[in-house]
């Protein structure tokens, strides 16, 4: 991960150095930065499709039968927080190249008087899809205190029947919260006050939203994704050497990233989420990106049909080891058989760890999608003080 | 030995084995020789009976020290108890104080089962692991009902607060921009204030007669270790609670994509509404929930101030979303007002949201909080740039027909006065910026520190690029004396709004007095100029009479609105052309029959009045003079 930012420090340092000598823009040079950059998405994108091993073994995973372990995995938490390193990288190193040492009025003319309005246009629906995201956040960890609830109740010694009914109403709630459709999830349908949910399964029922919509009445991640490809094709002709190839790249990088994001945690309206992303396959810096894509896709896919919080990695085991605990509660006698307990001891042991794991990492998670949040505000900002110098600089023309 | 036995521990288990142990070693003493010593037989039968007596009180001691077959025989009672509010839906609270403590008296016994339980020395008897798996299941089957009893008092109990106490009428009218500035005028400007209504004044969210119970319910729950699914519960509860409160508010959630479509009317409006809305969460709501929390979870925290945030977090999120959104907006002149009003609002809750939200679970919020705090500052900065740059690169072509108060003007005074009640945040937010202003240095007239506060600087600049711009639009008169009208009507309107404000003790007298002799220079420049088209005609009486004409054709449509103004005109314009006129009619009056003198000095006087009438269409003096 942090070698990635390394890379970026020194890039933009030799860019600026480079633009600072030649005021007016090699473009020998440019085309240089331009296939560092394109190397640089691919080497990210590689790492995280697939992660180099960890310097040492992790210690007592439980239930890791693949070389990576669980929190390397796609979708854990942990890597979506790296994905987030991965767009910021990727986003300093794009305004670089548009920006930095550029005569303004050169992104003001032809095509970018369409290409920068058309990506200041998505960054704006990036930013609603950050809202949601951090919201959709709000509820895994709504999800993680309902296994709380269940870890610490059957970590009871003795195990008794108190507390296995206990477990077991925090399990269900758990596995509702988990497979309820968006709708229902975030604006609220089928929401009773809080006595009918109480007299239903516990106050503590999977409801997280009430009536009010986290970012907008009718506001849906999937119509969102889907407007932010609507325009995106690849440069063609002389465009596609120039500067309109990394504002393409950086537009789908964007847009996958924010695809992602929507997939993982719960979010408000997602349907057909899976087919809203053209990404280009033949392309060098995409093909890992590409490939990432199709695993969450096809995930997705699944998932879609039987109705899914989300595909962050952490949830997909708790629903897992919900399920199996949630049986090894209905078999329960007590006093417990001493082969089920311990199976049942082993994964309460790991509902616990990603419990721990969500504990540590949601909310720097979170924080992070706010930084996002806050750079794509800056970067548009600073790209929209550009164009009004520009427009200073040629109105004496017009 | 009863020396002995107290210098060591008691555990009791320990001792059973100990006793065991001595009957053991007498036994095998026995055992081992047929022909003891008498002595040694009389010690040891002493030593036996001795052991079975203190085995005796042991075992009492045993039942003494856990009880447990009276907690057995209590718990039956308590389950009893439970198990029939288990069956009964309706509150425990509405049953009554005695019942309540029933429950909860119920509740401590079956609660004892467990600890007493975990105490015995010996856990392996069948009874007695029953016993404590049924009072495990008992105690969560009261748990599970004072859960769905917090919820329902909770709901049953929650105070309405009071819709008109917290109306979010809107103050005054909107100012509508448009590229003209046309639209803000003199009748807008009333400002009203409403912004006393509240103070940090808390209202009750939670009918308080029913808190002791909460508490009780909070403490039975915490102290079964079921505090994590209280607050899941409270949280619950509570959050739609704040949510209710705030759509009572209309506050809408918009997106970024919404605001950025918004018209500017709605916008404004929806700007306006939030900075009340803000405030009124923050200081009302926010303030009264934290109070809640705290006299309900205050012995437990920080469980209290983590149900705070949570309750809160996503209405507080969702109000500084909408000003992040309002923020990527292209800043328009139109929108300062506005945008301070926010940017005031924000700055001045800092201070509750650090209280409010104080400890490391909230530092996620206060951070958003002071994040959007800044964000606002530097966007009415830059809208106050805006609105400068605006005014001083009005353009026109053509000259503004009948050289009254120019729109622009009217549009720049009238905003100008609704600053001085955003003069704290202004203040701040120039401080460091830029500025020429027309009196740089502190004089003797004026004494009030706000005359040179960086506000009242940036005022004065921003009437001095008025005053350019008003310049510059003067010189498309083709007529040089209404050039003169305009620059002295506009130059006393900026003068009439600063004096009768509260502009007054920004712009300070210096400025008024210049100013002043500024507009009285217009009109003697006016007057020269008026008087110069007359009197070149001066030798010639008929010619006087066509330029008189001219003027007066001229003059009646041109516009001095203030009726003082134009009164002092009128009187000083008669008293120059009457004399003037009345000394050439003396001089002249061999020469000039008295049926040539198309005007009397008194008909001249009169003419005069009809001046700056700003009439529509021109009149003509000399067709209906002829008829005569």
């Amino acid at each position: 991960m942090r070698p990635a930012q390394d890379n970026q420090g020194s890039f933009l340092g030799r860019i600026s150095i480079r633009r600072n000598q030649f005021t007016d823009v090699n473009t020998e040079q440019e085309q240089e930065d331009l296939e560092l950059f394109q190397k640089h998405i691919a080497d990210r994108f590689t790492e995280l499709l697939s992660p180099p091993p960890p310097p040492q073994p992790p210690s007592d995973e439980t239930n890791t039968a693949a070389s990576v372990p669980a929190t390397e995995q796609i979708m854990s938490v942990t890597w979506l927080r790296k994905l987030m390193d991965v767009f910021l990288c990727c986003e300093a190193e794009f305004k670089a190249i548009l920006l930095m040492g550029r005569d303004p009025t050169q992104i003001s003319k032809p095509p970018f008087d369409r290409l920068v309005p058309e990506m200041l246009d998505r960054s704006i629906k990036a930013l609603d899809i950050c809202t949601a995201v951090v919201n959709g956040i709000d509820s895994v960890r709504h999800y993680q205190r309902l296994a709380e609830i269940a870890v610490a109740a059957l970590e009871q010694r003795p195990l008794g029947d108190g507390n296995v009914r206990r477990a077991k109403r925090a399990l269900s709630n758990l596995l509702i919260a988990l497979s309820i459709e968006d709708k229902e999830n975030v604006s609220g349908g089928g929401r009773g006050g809080g006595s009918s949910a109480a007299s239903k399964g516990g106050a503590t029922i999977g409801q997280l939203k009430s009536s009010s919509w986290a970012v907008g009445r009718n506001w849906s991640a999937a119509k969102q994704i889907h407007a932010m490809t609507a325009n995106l094709a690849p440069p063609r002709g002389n465009e596609a050497a120039g500067l309109p190839l990394p504002m393409f790249i950086m537009s789908t990088v964007t847009v996958f990233v924010m695809w992602v994001l929507t997939a993982a945690v719960p979010c408000q309206e997602r349907a057909g989420l899976a087919n809203h992303l053209p990404v280009p396959k033949h392309l060098n810096w995409a093909q890992s990106l590409v490939g990432i894509h199709e695993k969450i896709g096809d995930e997705w896919k699944k998932k879609e049909k039987k109705g899914s919080a989300g595909l962050m990695e952490e949830m997909t085991r708790m629903e897992k080891l919900g399920h199996s605990l949630v049986e090894f509660a209905d078999g329960f006698h007590y006093p417990a058989e001493k082969e089920a307990a311990e199976s049942a001891a082993a994964q309460v042991a790991e509902m616990a760890e990603i419990c721990r794991r969500m504990e540590e990492e949601l909310v720097p998670l979170q924080q992070q999608i706010r930084e996002v949040f806050h750079r794509i505000v800056r970067s548009r900002a600073e790209i929209l003080e550009v164009l009004e110098q520009a427009g200073k600089l040629s109105a004496p023309v017009v | 030995m009863a020396g002995l036995e107290s210098k060591l521990p008691v555990v009791p288990g320990v001792k059973n084995h100990v006793l065991e142990a001595c009957h053991h070693v007498v036994k095998a003493l026995r055992a081992s020789d047929t022909n003891l010593d008498p002595n040694l037989t009389k010690l040891l039968s002493d030593l036996e009976s001795h052991l079975s007596t203190l085995e005796i009180v042991d075992t009492k001691v045993v039942v003494e020290d856990t009880g447990f077959s009276e907690i057995k025989k209590r718990f039956k009672e308590a389950k009893k108890v439970i198990l029939g509010w288990e069956q009964n839906q309706s509150m425990i609270l509405e049953a009554g104080v005695s019942k309540a403590d029933l429950f909860f008296q119920a509740l401590h016994d079956v609660q004892r089962v467990p600890t007493s339980f975990k105490a015995l020395p010996i856990r392996t008897n069948k009874k007695e692991k029953d016993v404590y798996n049924q009072a495990a299941v008992v105690l969560d089957i009261a748990m599970f009902r004072l859960e769905k009893e917090l919820c329902d008092v909770l709901n049953q109990y929650k105070q309405h607060v009071q819709p008109q106490y917290l109306s979010v009428s809107s103050r005054g009218k909107d100012i509508v921009y448009d590229e003209s500035f046309v639209s803000l005028d003199d009748v807008v400007v009333e400002a009203t204030d409403d912004q006393q209504i509240l103070g940090s004044n808390n209202v009750v969210l939670l009918d308080p007669l029913v808190i002791p119970h909460i508490k009780a319910i909070a403490k039975a729950m915490f102290a079964c270790d079921y505090g994590q699914a209280f607050c899941e519960a409270f949280i619950t509860v509570r959050r739609d609670a704040l949510d209710e409160y705030m759509s009572t508010l209309e506050m809408e959630r918009f997106s970024c994509v919404d605001v950025l479509g918004m018209q500017w009317e709605d916008l404004n409006g929806e700007m306006r509404k939030w900075t009340k809305v803000l405030k009124i969460a923050t200081q009302v709501y926010l303030a009264s929930e934290k109070q809640l929390c705290d006299k309900i979870l205050g012995d437990f925290e920080p469980s209290s101030a983590a149900c705070f945030v949570e309750i809160s977090k996503d209405t507080v999120l969702s109000l500084l979303a909408f000003g992040e959104a309002v923020s990527l907006r292209s800043c328009q002149p139109e929108m300062l007002e506005r945008f301070l009003g926010m940017y005031e609002v924000s700055a001045e809750l800092l201070l509750d949201v650090d209280n409010l939200f104080g400890d490391e679970t909230g530092s996620f919020l206060r951070m958003a909080f002071h994040e959007l705090a800044k964000t606002l500052a530097d966007r009415t900065v830059a809208t106050f740039s805006k609105f400068k740059n605006a005014i001083a690169s009005d353009e026109s072509t053509r000259a503004f027909s009948g050289g009254g108060i120019h729109h622009l003007t009217r549009y720049v005074m009238n905003y100008l006065k609704l600053l001085p009640e955003y003069k704290d945040a202004l203040n701040t937010l120039l401080g460091n910026m830029q500025v020429d202003d027309s009196i740089p240095e502190k004089t003797g007239q004026d004494i009030l520190p706000s005359t040179f506060s960086p506000m009242a600087r940036h005022l004065r600049s921003i009437v001095t690029a008025l005053e350019s711009t008003l310049e510059r639009k003067a010189q498309l008169y083709a007529e040089e004396p209404l050039k003169y009208i305009f620059l002295m009507n506009n130059c006393h309107y900026m003068v009439q709004k600063v004096k009768t404000s509260e502009l007054r003790h920004f712009f300070g007298d210096e400025w008024i007095r210049k100013h002043i002799a500024s507009y009285q220079h217009n009109v003697t420049d006016y007057e020269r100029a008026t008087k110069d088209s007359v009197s070149t005609s001066r030798d010639r009486c008929r010619l006087f009479g066509l330029a008189f004409d001219d003027v007066y054709k001229n003059q009646t449509r041109w516009s001095v609105p203030d009726p003082e103004l134009r009164d002092d005109l009128h009187i000083s314009t008669a008293v120059k052309v009457v004399q003037s006129y009345r000394g050439f009619l003396a001089r002249n009056a061999d020469r000039i029959g008295e049926k040539h003198v198309r005007y009397t000095c008194e008909d001249i006087e009169s003419l005069l009045l009809d001046l700056f009438e700003c009439l529509p269409s021109p009149r003509s003096l000399r067709s209906s003079r002829r008829r005569w």
